[in-house]
C-alpha cells in the first residue's frame, strides 16, 4: 500500500461520481424539496444583541388563520452543543438573548406570507443589557457577563509549554515579536441553509433532510433536544451546496424545524435567507495573535511563543477546539523544540463563531510566516532558504507529541521556487509588483473524535448481489469535496473493476453506517480506508468463490481487471459475472464492510487538550503569490499564484487540483477582502453584495502542483488535500505587498482602505526616520 | 425572515401615453425597466407600490442615434449595448467604460441607460433587510425619524451609486422628460439634488425618455473605487474629459459619483502648459476635489479613504488624457 504501485483506478482524474447530477441541474438539494404537503417555518429573532427577555407573547399570532404550530424557548428547555463539555446554547432563547439575529420563537403556517404575518405579531418585549463587542470590551472589569457561569467571559484558556522556551530564546540571535489581528470571516458557502422535517404522530418518529456535513452529530442532538429514543429519528443528507465548515455542528434552525415538526405533526420546510446564514455563522473568530520567534544566524528557529486571544461570540460551539488547534498546529510543519502557547476564547454579543476550513490555525499561521518573512529579511536570507533550515526529518513526533510519518514540504518548496522563477524574478520585478510566499499544513482527520466512544472511526459497508453491481454504503458526507467519488475510486481499485459497477449510497442514517462527518479533513484518510478494507474483505469472497468454481486453491487465482484464472493459465477464465454468481451461490447477497481506527500513537500528547492537532497524517503545502500594488488608491492585483500541496498521494489528481484551487481562492478571499462587519453588535455584511467576497475578476491564475509523500498509513498512501493550501495565501500575499511597496501589513484582510491608511502611515514614520538619519 | 416579494398589480403598456395615462389613474405606480435595483428594492420591502408598470414593450425606447448634433440614447437601452457599441466607445469612451463597469454581465443584459442614471441612492442603514431596519428603528429615507449617518444633520446621507451619470455630466448631457404637465429637456446635471431621501427632480409621473450627447472632440475616461472588480457600487467613481483647446492649453471636465447624494460635477482651470508646472496643477486638482467631495458613512470603507482614492484617482485619469 505504501510502496510506488500501478493503480488502475486511484491516481485518476476522473470526474466526480455525482458531477453529473450537478451540471445538469438535476441533483435534489434540500430547498429544492417537494413541498406541496409541506407547511412553511419562519423564524423570529432577537433585535438587540444584550438583554433579558420579560415576555414573548405569541397570542395574536396562533390566532391568525393558518397559523398552525408556534414553539419559542419553552418548548426546549435543553442546551446543546458539540463539545460535551461546553453545550452552553438553547435552539430558541431562554431567559436572555446574547447576539442580535438570535432565534427567540418559530412559526408553521401554510404558506410563506401567512409565517412572515405570524412573525410580525408576536410581541417581544426585552431589557436591554449594555453589549460587549470585542474582546477587550469583554475582559474589561466592569464588563457586562454573558453567561453566569464564565466570569470575566473567558469561554477557554489554554496553556501549553513544550521544551525550554527561554533557554531557546538565548540561543537566538534574532528575536522578533509582531501582534497580528485577523478580522472575521464566514463560509458563506453558496447555498443557504435549509431544513425540511417530517414527524409522524402515530409512529412518533422524525425524519430530518439537512444541509449538513455532520448528519451522525445531528441525529445525537435532535434525541437530546427532543427528548426522542434515536431510533425513531432518521437523519438524511441530500445533495449540500458547500460546507467549509459552517454544518459541522447541529445548528439551531435543525432543532427549531424539527421541533416545529412535532408539534404540527406535519411536515415542515424551513428555508433560511442569506441573512439568517449568516447569522447562525461559526466562522474563523476575529483573532489577535502575539508572536515571538526567535532565529539564529544560519535561521534555525530556536523558540516560539503565541499569546492567540480569539473573539468567540455569544456561545461555546466548536471554540474550544478552535483555540486548541490555533496552538497545537504551531508544531508539525517546521523541527521546533521549544514552544509556549497561550490562547484566550472570549465571549462576545455577535453570532457564534466556530469550525471554518483551516480550523483554529489559519491566523496563527498567517501571523507565523508573515514575521518569520520578516527576520529572514533582517538576516538577509532568502524566504525559502530559512523554511528549509527547519524542515522535519520523518517519522517523527513534534515536540507536542504530533505522530508525522510523512512529510513532503521539501519537495512542494522546490517545485513552487522553481515554477515562479523566483531567484531569477525575485529581485526584478518593476516597482509596486512583488513576490512572497509561505508554508501551510493541516490534519488528515482528528484521530480522536469529539464523542470518543471507543467505536471505530469509519465503517463502509459493501454489498454484492444478483445484478452483480457493487453497492458501497457510507455514512460520509459529500459536501462537494468528493468524498463519494474517493470511496468509489478506492474501492474500484481494490476489487480491479470498473468504476461503473460501483454505487455510493451515502447519508442516510436508516441505511448507510454511522459516519462522524465532514470535518477536519478526516474522510479521504478514515473512509477510504474502511472502503479499502470493505473492498479487500469482498475480494477474499469473490477469489475464494472463483477458486471454488476452478478447483484449485484460491492462492492461484489471479485477477486482471474484471477478468479471474488460474495463476499461469490462460484457460478457465472467469468473468466477473461469473464469480458474483458463484460467490451467491454459496450464501446468497453479500455483504461485507470494513473499518478504519486511529493507531494510539496517533492520539496526541497526554496535556489538556492534547488530542486536538492530533491525527495520522499532515498535508503540507507552500505557495508564491505575485501582486501588483496602487499606492495611490491602495488596491492590489494578484497576478499570479503558485501552489503545491503534498497530499500523499492523489486518489483523484482533478479533485485534488479542484480544492487547491479552492483553498487559494478562499484563502485569497480573507486576505483580500471579506470580513464581517458590526456596528454594536448590528451586522451590515450580511449579503453576498457587502460581504465581498473575491469575483472571477479578482481570481489569478492558480498554477497548481501535487507531490505526493506516500503516507505510510493512508488509502495508497493519501493524505487531506481540502485545507492545508488555505492558510499559506494571506501571509504569501502580505509578503509580496511588502516585497512590492515596502509595508508590512500587521492586519487582514487587506482591503484598500486600510492599505492606503497603512501606507500613509508607513511613508510619515519613513519621513521621520529619515529626518533623524 | 426571507423576503417575499410584496404583492403588486403589474401593467405593460404598449405606448408612452399608455403609460402615463396608468400612472395617472394609479398614483401609488413605479415605472420599471430592467429592473435590477427597483426589484431588489421591493423585495428589501422599503418601496411602497400597488402598480408597477413596465416600459419593456414601449418601441423605440432602445434605439441609438448618431446625428449632426450628437448622440441620441433612448431610456431602454441596455448597458450591455452602450458597453458594446464600438462608436460610443470611440466618441464617447467615458460611457462606454462607465456602462462596462456596473454590476456583472448578468446585470447588465437587462438593465438600462435611464435605470442607471435614477438609480436610487444607497447606505449601510438602508439597503438591508426588514426586520434589520426595523430593529434599528428604521431610517430618514423610509419610515424613520433619523439619519443614522449623520443623526445630527436634517437630511439623508444615502450616496448616489450611479456610474453612468458622472461619464454623462463630463459631455453636458442633457435628458428628455415627459409626464402629465408635456416634455422638456433639461441638462442632467439638473435632474439630480443633493438629498438622498428625493434625490431626483422628476415631478411627479415623470418619466426619462431620452438622453442627448452633444457632439464633442473631448477624450475621456470612468473609472471607480471599489474593493472589488466587479458587482460592487462605486466606493467613488470619476469620470474625466479632456479637451485641447489650443496646442499648449487643456480643458477638463470633471465629474463624481459615489461620494454625495447626487452626482456632482467638478470645476477645475484649464490647464496651460507653457506656463504651469503639470506636476503641481495635478496635485492641485487632487486637493480641490479632496475639498469638493463629501462622503459620509453610508458604506463601511471609511469616507477618509474614499475622498483620498477618488482624488488620486481622478488626477491620474486626467494625467492620462494629455496628448
Amino acid at each position: 500500500m505504501n510502496s510506488p504501485v500501478k493503480h488502475t483506478v486511484a491516481g485518476k482524474p476522473v470526474p466526480l461520481v455525482d458531477g453529473i447530477e450537478k451540471v445538469t441541474g438535476k441533483a435534489i438539494f434540500t430547498a429544492d424539496m417537494e413541498t406541496t404537503d409541506c407547511l412553511i417555518g419562519r423564524i423570529l429573532r432577537s433585535p438587540v444583541s444584550h438583554g433579558r427577555i420579560i415576555r414573548l407573547d405569541t397570542t395574536q399570532a396562533a390566532r391568525l388563520e393558518g397559523v398552525v404550530a408556534i414553539v419559542t424557548g419553552e418548548d426546549c428547555p435543553q442546551t446543546y452543543g458539540v463539545i460535551p463539555v461546553a453545550m452552553n446554547e438553547y435552539p430558541m432563547a431562554r431567559e436572555k438573548v446574547r447576539y442580535r439575529g438570535e432565534p427567540l420563537a418559530a412559526v408553521a403556517a401554510v404558506d410563506v406570507k401567512t409565517a412572515e404575518m405570524a412573525i410580525d405579531l408576536i410581541t417581544v418585549e426585552i431589557e436591554e443589557l449594555p453589549g460587549c463587542y470585542t474582546p477587550r470590551e469583554s475582559r474589561a472589569p466592569d464588563a457586562p457577563q454573558l453567561h453566569d457561569n464564565k466570569h470575566g467571559n473567558l469561554d477557554r484558556d489554554v496553556h501549553h509549554k513544550f521544551g525550554d522556551v527561554d533557554a531557546g530564546f538565548a540561543e537566538a540571535d534574532l528575536v522578533c515579536e509582531e501582534t497580528f489581528s485577523c478580522a472575521e470571516v464566514n463560509h458563506a458557502q453558496m447555498e443557504p441553509h435549509a431544513a425540511l422535517a417530517d414527524y409522524d404522530p402515530e409512529r412518533g418518529r422524525l425524519t430530518l433532510h439537512s444541509v449538513t456535513q455532520v448528519p451522525f452529530y445531528v441525529h445525537l442532538t435532535l434525541a437530546q433536544c427532543l427528548e426522542m429514543d434515536t431510533a425513531n429519528i432518521r437523519v438524511i443528507k441530500p445533495f449540500v451546496g458547500g460546507g467549509f465548515g459552517a454544518r459541522t455542528e447541529t445548528l439551531n434552525f435543525e432543532i427549531i424545524t424539527a421541533l416545529l415538526a412535532r408539534k404540527a405533526g406535519g411536515k415542515i420546510m424551513m428555508k433560511l435567507s442569506r441573512e439568517e446564514s449568516f447569522l447562525t455563522h461559526r466562522g474563523r473568530p476575529e483573532t489577535e495573535v502575539i508572536l515571538k520567534i526567535g532565529l539564529t544566524q544560519s535561521g534555525k528557529i530556536t523558540a516560539i511563543e503565541c499569546e492567540t486571544t480569539q473573539s468567540g461570540g455569544a456561545y461555546a460551539g466548536y471554540g474550544l477546539v478552535t483555540i486548541l488547534y490555533a496552538g497545537a498546529l504551531l508544531h508539525g510543519i517546521y523541527d521546533v523544540a521549544n514552544v509556549k502557547y497561550d490562547g484566550y476564547r472570549v465571549y462576545t454579543n455577535t453570532p457564534p463563531c466556530g469550525a471554518m476550513r483551516g480550523h483554529g490555525t489559519v491566523d496563527v499561521r498567517h501571523a507565523f510566516e508573515c514575521l518569520l518573512d520578516r527576520m529572514a529579511n533582517k538576516l538577509e536570507l532568502d524566504p525559502f532558504a530559512v523554511r528549509r533550515s527547519n524542515l522535519i526529518k520523518a517519522p517523527t513526533f513534534t515536540a507536542n507529541e504530533l505522530m508525522i510519518n510523512s512529510y513532503g514540504l521539501d519537495e512542494c518548496l522546490d517545485k513552487v521556487e522553481k515554477a515562479s522563477g523566483w531567484q531569477t524574478r525575485k529581485n526584478s520585478l518593476k516597482p509596486g509588483h512583488g513576490l512572497g510566499m509561505a508554508c501551510s499544513h493541516y490534519v488528515s482527520g482528528a484521530a480522536k473524535p469529539v464523542h470518543w466512544t471507543g467505536e471505530p472511526h469509519a465503517v463502509v459497508s459493501m454489498k454484492l448481489d444478483f445484478d452483480g453491481s457493487i453497492t458501497v454504503l457510507t455514512g460520509a458526507s459529500d459536501i462537494g469535496q468528493g468524498s463519494s467519488t474517493i470511496v468509489a475510486q478506492a474501492a474500484a481499485e481494490v476489487l480491479g473493476i470498473d468504476l461503473s459497477r460501483i454505487r455510493v449510497i451515502a447519508n442516510d442514517s436508516a441505511i448507510t453506517p454511522k459516519d462522524n462527518g465532514s470535518y477536519s479533513s478526516r474522510v479521504t484518510f478514515m473512509v477510504g480506508n474502511a472502503a479499502i478494507e470493505a473492498a479487500q474483505a469482498m475480494r477474499k469472497k469473490l477469489i475464494t468463490a472463483a477458486a471454488k468454481k476452478l478447483e484449485v486453491h484460491p492462492d492461484e487465482i489471479d485477477c486482471e481487471g474484471e477478468t479471474f484464472f488460474v495463476s499461469g493459465s490462460s484457460q478457465s477464465e472467469l468473468s466477473f459475472h461469473d464469480v458474483a454468481i458463484a460467490a451467491l451461490a454459496q450464501e446468497g447477497t453479500i455483504n461485507v464492510k470494513g473499518t478504519f481506527s486511529t493507531p494510539v500513537e496517533a492520539q496526541g500528547g497526554k496535556q489538556r487538550g492534547g488530542a486536538v492537532g492530533s491525527t495520522m497524517g499532515f498535508s503540507y503545502a507552500a505557495q508564491v503569490v505575485e501582486v501588483k500594488v496602487d499606492v495611490d488608491t491602495g488596491q492590489i492585483k494578484i497576478e499570479k499564484v503558485w501552489s503545491a500541496l503534498d497530499c500523499g498521494f492523489a486518489i483523484n489528481p482533478l479533485a485534488v487540483e479542484g480544492q487547491i484551487e479552492g483553498s487559494v481562492w478562499m484563502g485569497m478571499g480573507q486576505a483580500m477582502s471579506e470580513r464581517t462587519h458590526f456596528i454594536d453588535g448590528m451586522h451590515t455584511h450580511a449579503n453576498f453584495l457587502e460581504y465581498g467576497f473575491p469575483t472571477i475578476m479578482e481570481s489569478p491564475h492558480i498554477d497548481v502542483q501535487i507531490v505526493e509523500s506516500i503516507d505510510p498509513l493512508g488509502p495508497f498512501g493519501a493524505k487531506e488535500a481540502g485545507e492545508g493550501a488555505l492558510s499559506g495565501f494571506p501571509p504569501a500575499l502580505v509578503n509580496a505587498v511588502a516585497d512590492a511597496i515596502g509595508l508590512e501589513a500587521n492586519f487582514l484582510p487587506l482591503t484598500p482602505d486600510r492599505v492606503l491608511e497603512a501606507l500613509i502611515k508607513f511613508r510619515r514614520s519613513a519621513r521621520r526616520r529619515e529626518a533623524i538619519a | 425572515m426571507s423576503e417575499l416579494l410584496p404583492e403588486f398589480e403589474f401593467v405593460r403598456p404598449k405606448t408612452i401615453e399608455e403609460a402615463l395615462e396608468v400612472f395617472k389613474a394609479k398614483p401609488q405606480s413605479r415605472f420599471c425597466a430592467g429592473g435590477t435595483d427597483l426589484v431588489v428594492n421591493m423585495r428589501r420591502g422599503f418601496v411602497d407600490l400597488e402598480t408597477l408598470i413596465d416600459l419593456t414593450s414601449i418601441p423605440g425606447l432602445k434605439n441609438i442615434d448618431f446625428d449632426q448634433g450628437g448622440l441620441h440614447i433612448g431610456a431602454g437601452v441596455t448597458l450591455r449595448t452602450l458597453t458594446e457599441n464600438s462608436q460610443i466607445a470611440t466618441i464617447f469612451p467615458a460611457v462606454a467604460q462607465a456602462a462596462g463597469s456596473i454590476a456583472g454581465p448578468n446585470h447588465r443584459e437587462t438593465a438600462t441607460a435611464a435605470g442607471n442614471l435614477c438609480l436610487d441612492t444607497r447606505c449601510l442603514y438602508l439597503n438591508q433587510s426588514h426586520w434589520w431596519r426595523k430593529s434599528n428603528d428604521y431610517c430618514l429615507k423610509y419610515k424613520g425619524d433619523i439619519c443614522h449617518v449623520a443623526p445630527k444633520g436634517n437630511r439623508c446621507r444615502a450616496a448616489f451609486s450611479g456610474d453612468l451619470a458622472p461619464a454623462l455630466l463630463v459631455y453636458d448631457a442633457q435628458v428628455d422628460l415627459i409626464g402629465p404637465e408635456g416634455s422638456r429637456r433639461i441638462p442632467l446635471k439638473a435632474l439630480y439634488k443633493e438629498d438622498g431621501a428625493d434625490h431626483l427632480s422628476l415631478r411627479t409621473g415623470e418619466l426619462l425618455i431620452s438622453i442627448f450627447v452633444p457632439s464633442n472632440q473631448a477624450r475621456s475616461a470612468y473609472e471607480k473605487i471599489r474593493v472589488r472588480g466587479a458587482i460592487d457600487f462605486p466606493l467613488a467613481g470619476v469620470a474625466v474629459s479632456c479637451e485641447d483647446i489650443d496646442e499648449v492649453t487643456y480643458r477638463f471636465k470633471l465629474a463624481i459619483t459615489g461620494t454625495n447624494s447626487m452626482p456632482i460635477v467638478i470645476d477645475v482651470p484649464d490647464l496651460t502648459i507653457e506656463n504651469t508646472d503639470p506636476d503641481a496643477y495635478f496635485q492641485a486638482m487632487g486637493k480641490l476635489i479632496q475639498k469638493a467631495v463629501s462622503p459620509q458613512r453610508t458604506t463601511t470603507i471609511a469616507p477618509h479613504y474614499r475622498r483620498l482614492s477618488i482624488a488620486a484617482l481622478a488626477a491620474r485619469i486626467a494625467r492620462g488624457l494629455l496628448l
